[in-house]
């Protein structure tokens, strides 16, 4: 069986830049991948090539066996992969209800002509939409604050709402872009086990980024790390911990 | 939702009824007024559906479009034309032939939006502002080059067909699909789109979709407007679709708060009702008017200081009326001091009429100074706001828990 | 489809080098505009829909100048001077800085912590305000205009393009000798002779046949003469407003490139919060955008006014030179200064050659077509790029 995602020397220039130089990783379904590497190391571009933000130079990214190279983000969304942004972006206006309903909207059964005209079906789908929602926010935890405008909410609220309305559209692989960041450790512990009951109780693979170590060599299961757009490492977290080219990436040369 | 299909179907029949009803007995009321009033009722359920439909692309969708005046042309010009080549053939009279000329028009405006929609694509903000304004003075420019449209001068429209109901009727529906967009979650997209556009795109969400699908419904309600103008006014030129129109849709939409239907549709009822009104104006004498505009500067200079530094709401109250005292102060000792001042004593007196667009262009400017929001925000009236307003406080929200 | 040669074939290929030279000359005023969008977007990033009325209000005040100088409708001077032209310039300028900065202060100042829309939406505002506020104040209807008097520079210039024919000239010479020999002929007889020229004899009608004869002759063989040839004729007044333009350009660009203010203003337009934390006065240094755009844009109003002879002012003057020049700043790439001088000049040629082609209906229609073809396939403008939302 082939792996659930795959990137084949996937290359993107921004004029002169090689963000991300013919890099090659494949995540196995059901894996807790974590991807790693210093400020600038391409990550959140590999992240905007798999969902289609930027198209490669070159290369190729595969998910589930098929090409999606050039495919718009909302088709790969609606192939199976949801994501989170570094640089938090929720529908603001919207409340905290609202936001997962729009993710599940992807899966929703009523066309836009029949919500126009307000009919059964559309009433019964919103309705649906709105209980799979709150399913889903009660297992991020955000279940009481359904109601508030998401702008309002708090910084580590935001980041589980995020991966909330990604859950929301039902994916088989989520890309979470720096999940923990800005979380004091109890929130990131906390987080930690729901990412893992993500994996576990519901199946989804797992892709994500990560700065806070502890929270990548606890949670991953394999990571693959980053510099200058290149490929250095790659292994389970006993390995990443002890490779010279990686602590040399981080730390910069022994003196 | 409880109760099943029968259940829903009954309502739906019983609320179509109810609208048809009320429509019917406004038009009956109508009937029996003067023609001056008659033509204010049309109008404004006319400016109704504008505001609402501009609405819908700019306040829920978010896509900054200033350019509405020309789907309205499109819509009065396809009826227009339509009356002449067919109306003597169809053998329909009265409201069904405008029924006709309404889809004509909305079909036509569609094709439009399509046309406006799909460079707003590429574009946000401003750039879409001014490519919607230029694409509608193109159309304003190319209507008034076809001599079969009647050149500059415009064409005749017959039949005449007054029908206030048909108009109110349009208004409704306008108003209905815009709500049901809000009630429903595929309908939610939209404000997903004006909210970011990245990440409903990442969300599953077929931005292009969303956004072409608003300017298509947008102007196809803008284009059915038109017919019903150009059948209510007997005649169309493309001196009545300038972008002074635009602005005035737009501030309407801007003054009721972007998003918010009930405040679009409320503000085109006063923003169209006022300036009507200022036609039957007497001649002001430039003193007053000086006084008027220098005593608006200071009423917003302190209510503007006031917004920016007292944030508790209650504690700006006395702030409130110290700025309509001393703009009301500033008015009548400037108005007095001026009418005796050698120059303006002399200087002509100005027709109200005049004045129309400088109100509009003041309530632009100075909203956006006091309250960028606009009046309602994005809020929309409901019974539960009314039983908040009126001091009940806890509202239960169940909507969710249920 | 096909081209419309039958229109390629008919249009006046002779008259081109004309045309281009009104369209760049027209183009100026444009930059001149042009110059004052491009700089307050490249602060602010706001389009400053006001800045047409800006201009509009800048032709009022060379027009209020000129009446102070004595050239009023009713009693104008017969002579001036530059010094005339350069003090209605400099007024307009100022009297375009102050409403540029009360402008931004009242206006734009307090919206800058909102939405850009707001922003926007104030613009739009303004601008119908100053448009239907003007016509309370200003004289409107009729429209007024400055008199042609003030100018000093009349007539024209010509500029050869090539030789007229040796042959034709020298025959035109002949002519036009043999013709006033005749015509002083017919005088001598009308003097002598002391007859009414309404009423000849046989003799002072062939004198007076042959003398318009010749003349006619003259005239062809001058026609013929001057078409062998290629010339632009220019009106003296538009060539000064050409060079005042060029001379207020680079003021602009040694301004911008190589004083402490411009550096200051290319750092705020790089990175307005970054600017602020480095210590740079970022309101000062807005105030001072403004002034230079508003002060650019009066130029180009009291230039537009005077040397454009006949120009009728009314407070809608400032709308579609505002919406031409906006374009041209778009068109050249917004934000940059160069960009817009060439994006004015792109969009006066262009005018002048859609009305040469016979399309005069759609002059100002060509503005939003160029607008929305580059803002389509090229939104960074010519000489802009494009800039990618950072995800």
């Amino acid at each position: 069986m082939s792996a659930l995602l795959q990137l084949k020397d996937a290359t993107i220039r921004f004029g002169g830049l090689v963000a991300v130089n013919a890099v090659n990783f494949e995540v196995e379904k059901g894996d807790l991948f974590g991807l790693i590497g210093p400020n600038g190391a391409g990550k959140t571009t590999c992240f905007n090539l798999i969902t289609g933000v930027y198209k490669p130079t070159s290369g190729d990214i595969l998910f589930k066996g098929s090409p999606i190279t050039g495919t718009p983000s909302n088709k790969i969304c609606d192939l199976g992969i949801a994501r989170t942004f570094q640089n938090i972006r929720l529908f603001n206006a919207l409340s905290v209800l609202e936001n997962v309903v729009v993710g599940g909207c992807l899966r929703g059964r009523a066309s836009l002509l029949s919500s126009l005209a307000y009919l059964p079906n559309a009433i019964k789908d919103t309705e649906d939409l709105k209980q799979k929602a709150l399913e889903i926010l009660r297992i991020m935890d955000l279940e009481h604050v359904a109601n508030v405008r998401s702008a309002d909410l708090a910084y580590g609220m935001q980041r589980r709402l995020e991966i909330a309305r990604a859950m929301a559209t039902e994916p088989d692989l989520l890309l979470l872009d720096e999940p923990a960041a800005g979380m004091n450790p109890q929130e990131s512990e906390d987080l930690m086990r729901t990412v893992r009951r993500v994996r576990d109780e519901y199946g989804k693979t797992v892709l994500l980024i990560e700065h806070d170590m502890r929270f990548v060599m606890n949670l991953c299961e394999k990571i693959f790390v980053l510099d200058h757009g290149e490929q250095i490492a790659y292994g389970p977290p006993s390995v990443i911990r002890n490779d010279p080219q990686v602590i040399k990436a981080y730390l910069g040369e022994a003196v | 939702m409880a109760g099943g299909p029968a259940k829903f179907w009954l309502v739906r029949i019983g609320s179509i009824a109810l609208a048809v009803a009320a429509c019917l007995l406004l038009e009956s009321f109508a009937k029996g007024q003067s023609s001056f009033v008659q033509r204010l009722m049309l109008l404004a359920g006319l400016y109704v559906t504008l505001a609402v439909s501009l609405n819908l692309i700019n306040g829920i969708t978010g896509q900054f479009s200033i350019g509405h005046a020309a789907f309205y042309q499109v819509g009065a010009y396809t009826s227009g034309f339509l009356a002449a080549q067919m109306y003597a053939k169809s053998g329909l009279v009265g409201a069904p032939w405008l029924v006709v000329v309404m889809l004509a028009g909305a079909l036509a405006a569609c094709l439009a939006g399509l046309l406006v929609g799909l460079p707003s694509l590429r574009l946000r903000g401003d750039y879409l502002a001014i490519v919607t304004l230029g694409f509608g003075e193109i159309i304003r420019i190319v209507v008034q080059n076809q001599q079969q449209l009647g050149g500059a001068y415009g064409m005749n429209v017959r039949p005449l067909i007054q029908n206030v109901a048909v108009v109110w009727l349009l208004a409704i529906l306008c108003i209905a699909v815009c709500r049901n967009l809000l009630k429903t979650a595929q309908g939610l997209r939209f404000l997903a789109v004006r909210e970011d556009e990245i990440a409903s795109s990442a969300m599953g969400v077929n931005v292009t979709r969303i956004k072409v699908t608003a300017f298509v419904i947008g102007s196809a309600f803008a284009g059915a407007a038109g017919a019903l103008l150009a059948h209510f006014e007997g005649f169309v030129s493309p001196a009545m679709f300038t972008m002074d129109l635009s602005f005035i849709i737009l501030t309407m939409v801007v003054l009721g708060g972007t998003g918010s239907i009930t405040g679009s549709a409320l503000a085109a009822v006063v923003l169209f009702y006022l300036p009507e009104k200022m036609r039957d104006l007497p001649n002001i004498p430039m003193a007053n008017v000086i006084a008027g505009l220098i005593s608006t500067v200071v009423a917003v200079a302190i209510v503007k200081r006031a917004v920016d530094t007292v944030h508790d709401r209650k504690a700006r109250i006395p702030r409130y009326a110290l700025a309509a005292g001393a703009s009301l102060l500033t008015f009548f000792a400037l108005g007095l001091i001026l009418s005796k001042a050698p120059g303006v004593s002399v200087a002509p007196s100005i027709e109200g009429a005049k004045l129309r667009l400088v109100v509009f262009a003041i309530t632009l400017v100075v909203l956006m100074l006091l309250r960028p929001q606009g009046v309602f925000a994005h809020h929309e009236f409901s019974w539960s706001w009314v039983n908040k307003m009126l001091g009940k406080k806890d509202v239960p929200q169940t909507e969710v828990a249920a | 489809m096909t081209l419309p040669l039958h229109l390629v074939a008919g249009l006046e290929m002779a008259t081109l080098p004309q045309q281009v030279a009104n369209g760049i000359l027209l183009g100026s005023i444009y930059a001149l505009i042009a110059l004052g969008y491009t700089m307050v977007y490249g602060v602010l990033k706001l389009i400053n829909f006001a800045h047409g009325e800006v201009f509009m209000l800048g032709a009022y005040s060379a027009l209020f100048a000129s009446w102070w100088l004595g050239y009023t409708p009713n009693n104008a001077l017969s002579g001036s001077s530059p010094l005339n032209l350069f003090l209605m310039l400099g007024f307009s300028m100022f009297a375009c800085s102050v409403v540029g900065v009360v402008i931004e202060r009242f206006a734009y100042r307090p919206m800058r912590s909102q939405p850009r829309i707001a922003s926007l939406i104030t613009a739009i505002g303004l601008s119908l305000l100053l448009q239907y506020g003007g016509q309370l104040f200003l004289p409107s209807a009729p429209a007024p205009n400055i008199d042609s008097k003030v100018n000093p520079y009349q007539g024209n210039v010509e500029i050869p393009l090539k030789p007229k024919d040796g042959a034709f000239v020298a025959k035109a010479e002949e002519s036009a000798k043999l013709a006033t020999v005749s015509k002083e002929a017919f005088d001598t007889y009308i003097k002598t002779s002391g007859r009414d020229p309404f009423n000849l004899d046989n003799e002072g009608l062939a004198l007076r046949n042959a003398s318009q004869e010749k003349e006619r002759e003259a005239k062809a063989l001058l026609d013929k003469a001057s078409d062998s040839g290629l010339s632009i004729s220019l009106p003296k007044g538009q060539l000064i407003m050409f060079f005042t333009t060029l001379v207020l350009m680079a003021i602009l660009r040694y301004i911008v490139l190589y004083t402490r203010r411009g550096r200051a203003m290319r750092a705020v337009s790089h990175d307005f919060d970054s600017a602020a934390l480095m210590g740079i006065n970022v309101n000062s240094i807005v105030t001072f955008t403004f002034i230079l755009g508003s002060a650019l844009a009066g130029a180009g109003a009291m230039m537009n006014a005077t040397f454009l002879s006949g120009t009728k002012i009314d407070t809608f003057f400032g709308m579609l030179p505002g919406v031409k020049a906006f374009v041209a700043a778009v068109l050249g790439g917004i934000g940059n200064i160069p960009g817009a001088v060439l994006g004015g000049l792109l969009m006066g040629v262009a005018e002048t050659l859609v009305v040469w082609a016979g399309y005069d209906a759609y002059r100002d229609a060509v503005a939003f077509v160029i607008l929305i073809v580059v803002l389509l396939f090229r939104p960074g403008g010519l000489l802009g790029s494009a800039k990618v939302e950072k995800v």
